[in-house]
């Protein structure tokens, strides 16, 4: 039964980074239905810059953090303003295949950085000995990174329905035309959506960073993840992120502690998702919070 | 038309049969079998080194897979990042029979072409099962089914044993009419192979284009409101278009691993889903000579980046490889900058190229 604790724990921890992943993404696609493939690059971007501000530059851990997620935050609305400006109108395949090629800029800059070849890992920060309940343990690091990643999702969550800036987000997402009527300026909030998802893929960049480790390939893979996650909760709901994180990681922890090994199975936690994300697109394809409006052919 | 059909410029269509021939004029086709011929003939003029020719055979493969990308993509409408994977279940029907039934069955040396043709109807079963969300879904969720199966793929590769988990599984040498093909004559003779696929493909599929069934394709892309109310079925339609591409990704995938002798896992990973879509945007999506320059192009590129990572990696730290590095910079921005500033591709520049020299020296 430990085992069954220690294994919801776990999933706990994973799927809640899940969630703030999803989160950023499920910002860009509320308001301006782009489909960002890069997340996960950028997620990595705001780890190694925390890494480099922390370690390199000598800044304490909470500077180096608010000033990554500052950075992204500028970094994102750049690119938005540079690359996906000029393509609003465009057909949706152009505006995907951007950002796939986005991915692929950001996998050649870090590939030009040490972070590319070498692994990393932050110093610790919480004490070494982990808090154990039972037979149940979780890190420091863990129990805190969970602790940040809920309260960081309850303030985008609060920042969404009832922030100005939000309330245009919703509005522009429901809208564009209506919203322009009323002077909210749509490439502005376009522009702010890749800057608060830049802003929260940082956040969940340094908390993964903290928990595995600086590794590139880990950290980029979050991004892709991120799809099952996004389309089992609905697209365009946060709350469907943040429940289908959760609950991704809780089935990828008991896909791979309970299959792997028998049946000569291996490594189900990492494809379980994109079954269970093909099975809804066939069955339930607005996910459990989605809104029902769906592209239907 | 006019009376001497070699010197027409412009359009003289009195019917629509006319429109839809292939080649409008008899220079047009003149030069065309010129051209074809030049392709069958300079392998027996100039003799490239193995490796020279391992390259254009490369090229010639990755042709053959955005032809299908392209018809799925750019023909369609239906964006697709899981094509490496289609290409790899062509290449893995032709691992999986060699593992069932040995290297060396008659099957797989004489009846190789029988075995590229399994490959395609494999590919063509799996494309149209992965299309199946089609029926009811659109764009986003489609790169969606796309990726899942790209990874869904991926795994099943690396983990059964049936595929010695990602491993190379070899491949015998073939025999043909003047029998076994040896090393030395083993890349012109694929060369010539492919070849063939290719012209039969490229004239299997703009003849496609001419028929009701391709011209549905175009149809439910544009509107499949207006596609529906015209009596096509635009699931089926898709379906019908990831079958296809599967076809021709599968016969890709088996000439790829009769070309390289061998299947292993690595050269049907996301990477490569995400190389050939960056060849169909090159290229230009919906055109047919489209994924003849793509390949072409990126291919050529990356042979540029190698080059020139490896003149440049002395000036930088040991450690780094600069070519890791720059392939994705370069492909990254290729695509970028292809969709920002010219998003109908390099068969756009051809195109007004075309109709400079026809034009001369007029400007319109």
């Amino acid at each position: 039964m430990s085992y069954f604790f220690q294994l919801v724990v776990s999933g706990i921890v994973v799927g809640s980074i899940y969630a703030l992943s999803g989160l950023g993404f499920v910002l860009i696609y509320k308001s301006s239905r782009v489909l960002n493939v890069a997340h996960g690059q950028i997620i990595a971007a705001g780890c190694f810059i925390t890494y480099a501000l922390n370690v390199w530059a000598g800044m304490p851990i909470y500077i180096a953090f608010l000033l990554s997620m500052i950075i992204t935050f500028f970094l994102a609305m750049s690119v938005e303003r540079i690359f996906l400006r000029r393509l609003i109108g465009e057909p949706i395949i152009s505006v995907i295949m951007v950002t796939i090629g986005l991915m692929e800029i950001i996998n050649g800059l870090i590939y030009l950085t040490p972070f590319g070849s070498e692994n990393y890992s932050f110093p610790e920060f919480f004490p070494p000995t982990p808090i154990s309940i039972g037979d149940v343990s979780i890190s420091w690091t863990q129990l805190v990174g969970v602790i940040i990643t809920f309260v960081l999702i309850t303030g985008f969550s609060w920042f969404f329905k009832k922030s100005t800036v939000g309330i245009s987000m919703r509005a522009v997402s429901d809208d564009q035309l209506a919203s322009m009527s009323i002077g909210i300026s749509v490439p502005r909030v376009f522009g702010l959506a890749w800057a608060t998802a830049g802003l929260s893929a940082a956040a969940a960049g340094v908390i993964i960073g903290n928990i595995t480790g600086l590794n590139f390939d880990t950290l980029h893979s979050f991004g892709i993840i991120v799809f099952p996650v996004v389309i089992m909760g609905g697209l365009d709901s946060i709350l469907g992120a943040v429940v289908a994180g959760v609950m991704m990681g809780l089935i990828q922890q008991f896909a791979s502690g309970y299959l792997d090994g028998s049946w000569g199975l291996n490594g189900t936690g990492e494809v379980l998702p994109y079954i269970l994300l093909l099975i809804i697109l066939l069955f339930k394809p607005h996910g459990l919070f989605g809104i029902h409006e769906i592209e239907r052919v | 038309m006019s009376a001497n059909r070699w010197l027409v410029t412009g359009n003289y269509f009195t019917s629509f049969r006319k429109e839809q021939r292939i080649f409008s004029t008899h220079l047009d086709r003149t030069i065309f079998g010129v051209f074809l011929v030049c392709l069958f003939m300079w392998p027996l003029l100039i003799k490239l080194s193995n490796k020279n020719m391992f390259v254009i055979d490369g090229i010639l493969i990755a042709i053959v897979a955005v032809l299908g990308l392209n018809l799925l993509t750019g023909f369609a409408g239906l964006i697709s990042i899981g094509h490496a994977a289609f290409v790899g279940v062509g290449a893995y029907t032709v691992a999986s029979i060699i593992t069932v039934i040995g290297e060396d069955h008659l099957l797989l040396t004489h009846g190789w072409p029988l075995v590229i043709l399994i490959a395609g109807i494999v590919g063509a079963v799996f494309g149209a099962f992965v299309g199946l969300p089609a029926l009811r879904l659109r764009h986003l969720y489609l790169l969606m089914a796309t990726l899942s199966f790209q990874i869904i793929f991926q795994w099943v590769i690396s983990f059964s044993t049936f595929f010695n988990q990602g491993q190379t599984i070899s491949v015998s040498r073939v025999f043909w009419l003047t029998g076994k093909i040896g090393r030395k004559q083993h890349y012109v003779f694929w060369y010539y192979v492919i070849l063939v696929v290719i012209v039969l493909l490229g004239f299997g599929v703009r003849n496609l284009l001419r028929t009701r069934y391709g011209r549905s394709l175009v149809a439910v892309r544009d509107n499949d409101r207006a596609a529906d109310a015209m009596g096509m079925h635009p699931g089926f339609t898709k379906v019908y278009a990831f079958a296809l591409a599967g076809f021709i990704a599968g016969v890709a995938g088996a000439l790829h691993a009769y070309l390289f002798r061998g299947v292993g896992f690595e050269s049907f990973m996301l990477h490569d889903s995400i190389v050939y879509l960056a060849m169909a945007i090159v290229g230009g999506m919906g055109t047919l000579n489209g994924s003849f320059w793509g390949p072409v192009a990126i291919q050529f590129l990356e042979l540029q980046v190698e080059s020139l990572a490896e003149e440049a990696g002395h000036l930088f730290p040991s450690g780094m490889n600069l070519s890791t590095a720059l392939r994705p910079l370069t492909f990254g921005l290729v695509i970028v900058l292809f969709l920002m500033f010219e998003p109908r591709g390099i068969a756009n520049w051809w195109r007004i190229a075309r109709s400079y020299v026809k034009l001369w020296p007029f400007r319109y």
